[in-house]
């Protein structure tokens, strides 16, 4: 039997927090020579939007079906942004989407290799880009794992995993 | 390492990506840099280029994009005898040993993980440039 098999709620897994986590702080470090803290995980019963735009994606490892979410508050996403590529942004205009999206590319594979070579399957995905007010509908009821992420300056994005059940 | 009057074609669906190894590209004084955002549009401009007699002289691309993924365009660039030999670099999140075998045996020059840094994008160029030319290495 493979390890994610025996795994019930993967939520509740602390491996999966744990690639999580690394990933955040691997891909952000080596991209954009940025270090962050990862704040405390904690669960919430019903989803809320937490910043003000996300990268999400499926999370499909048959049987599990979900959805990560990272979604970065404004100075985030600029300071993160202004690392990596050498420009100031101010307004969350299509290239601060794009980046948003590329970043959780690179944080979902990598987390991905990890978690599989754990026993997990998960599948590759391509992320989509979300701004301004949303609502996950198949996640609005659905138990959210939360992992914040402080950078120097104080702005902070996170991580969002809801599983449906 | 590349001459600098190279032709770099940069594949990749997200522009942040394309722009960060345009970045390093250019840093490293290369200014022949063409651009696509996924295979499907690539594959025209590779097949162009032949005819024109100006083939690319390294191709980096996404694996993972709509349209047609980067193992595809490769494997595509393979079917045809005058890019057998072109350098093909992949540049991908996917890590997992399946997928850098199949990139090994559809051919491909050199894989790099994301993320990368700029240091590690030039040694791959570098390790690609010595493989594909061992004699100018040598020389």
């Amino acid at each position: 039997m493979s390890a994610a098999q025996k795994i019930t709620n993967p939520l509740f897994d602390k491996r999966l927090i744990t690639a999580y986590v690394d990933a955040v702080l691997k891909t952000v470090k080596t991209m954009a020579s940025t270090d962050v803290t990862a704040e405390k995980p904690f669960i919430e019963n019903n989803f809320t939007q937490k910043g003000e735009i996300a990268g999400s994606l499926g999370l499909i490892a048959p049987p599990l079906r979900g959805n990560l979410l990272i979604s970065f508050e404004k100075a985030s996403i600029f300071s993160i942004m202004e690392n990596m590529l050498g420009e100031k942004y101010t307004e969350l205009n299509k290239e601060v989407q794009d980046a948003v999206g590329e970043l959780t590319n690179m944080i979902y594979g990598s987390s991905k290799t990890t978690l599989n070579q754990l026993g997990y399957n998960f599948e590759m995905a391509i992320p989509t880009v979300i701004t301004g007010s949303f609502l996950l509908s198949h996640a609005a009821t659905a138990t959210t794992l939360i992992i914040p992420f402080k950078l120097a300056n104080s702005s902070i994005f996170y991580i969002q995993i809801t599983i449906q059940s | 390492m590349f001459p600098q009057n190279t032709k770099f074609l940069v594949v990749d669906d997200f522009a942040t990506m394309r722009k960060i190894v345009k970045k390093v590209l250019a840093e490293l004084g290369y200014t022949n840099i063409e651009e696509a955002d996924d295979g499907k549009t690539a594959w025209p401009m590779i097949e162009a280029a032949l005819q024109k007699g100006e083939p690319y002289g390294l191709v980096i691309s996404d694996w993972n994009m709509p349209g047609m993924t980067g193992i595809n365009l490769l494997k595509q660039c393979k079917t045809i005898p005058q890019l057998q030999a072109m350098p093909f670099i992949l540049v991908t999140a996917e890590s997992e040993q399946k997928h850098i075998i199949e990139a090994a045996k559809a051919g491909v020059s050199d894989y790099v993980v994301k993320p990368f840094n700029s240091a590690t994008l030039k040694q791959k160029l570098e390790r690609v440039y010595a493989k594909h030319f061992p004699q100018a290495k040598a020389a």
